[in-house]
């Protein structure tokens, strides 16, 4: 009897602990943008659970510093096919914060891209 | 030169998370590239060669080898247990031209194209567009390889076209290690191409209707399918209802699909004479846990193409919480009563929106599939007379030995000439049950144990039926295969037998070929159901 009140205790404490991880993790975000009649480059390997399953994802995670007379940049990726099928980009707030404070010359970049599949 | 890349990957999951099964290695193949070799007959050939190498391996090894291409099937039907080949990189394709034409043949040239194994429907989809024309039909999303689609029987609710594989007019087959073994089969009596084709492929050509037809729904296990001529026709637009109906007309629908004399109209959708139109597509969704005096369908119609039409493609595409699905599938393994009142939380996620007509051409309609999760899908085959009656048996299982987590739909999907198609019946109706994949707790009914009782259940109650060969059931229920085919299943094997040698019969054989009984290779069949018969 003792067990079985355990459980439903553990059960429902594990229930509010996953509502509370959905609503607060929303704050995190990221954005996404998606060829309408793109077909993406696959990997059978990648089995994350995710929109990435089977495609082949490709990860830029860097900060770029800028000169004192640089405004803007841009980073030039490769895809075989000549195209983008998916980019995703999540802002973050260390990101925002080490801008501001280097005035910036600094910026936090977080992109996940997948390529097109090349067209035979 | 094409080359291919060796993982050593030791298990193997399907798409949706149906194993995992143990594997040694998967090869990954990929093309010459144009700049080096710009012949697409040159690039498809060096593939050829390339798979015969890796068959070649195989067979000195004495070990099997299978291809698949999005791992979409739920049933083992792709899994091999030596050596798997993934084939998406291998995506060649081209029109047909005028001097590969048949004589005589009923096909017109501008509706016939060659797909290497590799081209999943959607840029097949997209090919064809670029030339006007349009596959006759699809599954219900696009992410699948060609030689999956045929090889599985992959379906849509096109009852006045059938399944994928029914647009296929040729196939082309390694079927081993030497230059012999490469194969281009077609139907005798509806030949396509000539043999102007089959040199620029290497191929030895056969054309015999009953090797033809088993060959097209061949489980993966005639060979390894390297291309297939496609009969495609012009595009066209597809004007798209979801309604909710009264369930008895429903129904009514489904068991005799006579729509022109019914009282179920769509304003805008009738003849000049006022009777409805003939549909090109009909699904009926099911909760099998309320009693909902109406039922959601979709309906289609299809239309001449023309430009002009709002994008039926949402601009925004939009999710359940991921963790929220593995939260509820973790309420419904722990507390089974709560499954009724889960669906009904999720029902708005899963059926199409209400009364929302959009036009779109087919692959807008079978657009991308949104759900990348662990999944589960149990679908069988039956006339569409005896449809509402099956329905009312498989509703009755969820109730009263399940629940199960999943909803039920009908499609509707005329008869192929393959030999061991699931879409056997004038016209299918494929009832099927799909949803997340739980683990039973609760005292609930698991998933294997729901899979035999389906078929114990129609047995019972005297229904012909059959099962997707893609989808989940209880692949080695004794006599199976003979109850759901019949004579089918032993002439599939005769012209297998006569195709493959001992050894390349086995070497295209997995466990689930056992498990159906279907991998039994016959020694003394006429050598005749293997060469070409002339007309």
């Amino acid at each position: 009897m003792e067990s079985s009140t355990s459980t439903v205790k553990r059960k429902i404490h594990s229930l509010f602990l996953t509502s509370f991880m959905l609503i607060f993790l929303s704050s995190c975000y990221s954005v996404r943008i998606v060829s309408r009649d793109g077909v993406p480059e696959p990997n059978p390997l990648n089995t994350s659970g995710n929109f990435y399953k089977g495609k082949k994802v490709n990860v830029i995670d860097k900060t770029i510093t800028l000169k004192l007379l640089q405004g803007e940049f841009y980073l030039v990726e490769n895809c075989a096919s000549g195209g983008f099928y998916s980019i995703e980009y999540r802002p973050t707030l260390g990101g925002v914060l080490l801008s501001a404070i280097t005035f910036g010359k600094k910026r936090q970049v977080k992109v996940k891209y997948v390529c097109l599949k090349q067209s035979e | 030169m094409a080359t291919t890349i060796k993982h050593e990957i030791g298990s193997w999951n399907t798409f949706h998370n149906n194993g995992p099964f143990p594997t040694k290695v998967l090869y990954e193949t990929s093309l010459e590239s144009k700049g080096n070799m710009p012949s697409v007959n040159d690039r498809y050939n060096d593939a050829a060669k390339e798979i015969q190498s890796l068959i070649k391996a195989a067979l000195d090894s004495q070990e099997g080898f299978r291809a698949y291409g999005s791992a979409w099937s739920m049933s083992a039907i792709a899994h091999q247990k030596d050596n798997m080949h993934y084939n998406a990189a291998m995506n060649l394709k081209r029109a047909i031209t005028d001097d590969e034409l048949a004589e005589n043949t009923p096909f017109l040239q501008e509706n016939l194209f060659f797909f290497q194994c590799g081209n999943v429907i959607k840029e097949i989809s997209n090919f064809l567009f670029d030339q006007g024309k349009s596959l006759k039909v699809t599954g219900a999303s696009n992410g699948q390889t060609i030689a999956g689609c045929i090889s599985t029987g992959v379906h849509g609710s096109a009852w006045d076209d059938g399944a994928v594989q029914d647009c296929v007019v040729g196939i082309n087959l390694i079927i081993g290690d030497t230059p012999d073994d490469i194969v281009y089969l077609e139907r005798h009596t509806k030949p396509a191409l000539n043999d102007t084709f089959a040199n620029r492929i290497n191929a030895r050509v056969i054309r015999n209707d009953g090797l033809f037809n088993a060959a097209l729904v061949g489980l993966g296990s005639f060979g390894f399918i390297h291309g297939v001529v496609i009969e495609a026709e012009d595009r066209f637009l597809l004007n798209r209802y979801v309604k909710k109906i009264d369930k008895n007309l429903a129904l009514q629908l489904a068991q005799s699909m006579d729509f022109e004399n019914s009282d179920f109209q769509i304003p805008g959708e009738t003849g000049i004479d006022g009777k409805p139109n003939r549909p090109f597509h009909y699904k009926v969704f099911i909760n099998p846990y309320v009693d909902d005096p109406e039922y959601v369908v979709e309906i289609m119609y299809k239309k001449p193409y023309q430009s002009g039409y709002p994008d039926p493609v949402p601009k925004i595409k939009t999710a359940v919480y991921r963790d929220l699905i593995l939260l509820f599938t973790h309420i419904a393994e722990n507390f089974k009563n709560s499954i009724p009142a889960l669906i009904k939380v999720l029902q708005a996620s899963i059926l199409p929106p209400l009364d929302l007509d959009v036009t779109g051409t087919l692959s807008e309609i079978f657009w991308d599939a949104g759900y990348q999760g662990p999944a589960y899908a149990c679908s069988v085959g039956i006339d569409n007379s005896d449809s509402p009656k099956a329905l009312e048996l498989l509703v009755n299982l969820a109730r009263e030995e399940g629940p199960i987590p999943g909803i039920y739909a009908m499609r509707f999907v005329k008869q192929s000439g393959a030999t061991l198609a699931f879409t056997k019946f004038p016209v299918t109706c494929m009832l099927e049950i799909d949803g997340l994949i739980w683990d039973p707790k609760d005292n609930n009914i698991s998933l294997p144990a729901f899979c035999t009782r389906t078929i114990e259940v129609l047995q019972a109650n005297n229904i012909a039926f059959t099962l997707h060969w893609g989808k989940n059931a209880d692949w080695s229920f004794p006599g199976l295969i003979q109850y759901m085919y019949g004579n089918n299943a032993q002439e599939w094997i005769a012209y297998r037998s006569a195709l493959l040698r001992k050894e390349t019969a086995e070497l295209f054989s997995n466990d689930f070929l056992q498990d159906t009984a279907l991998a039994e290779y016959l020694t003394d069949v006429p050598g005749t159901l293997a060469q070409s018969i002339d007309l």
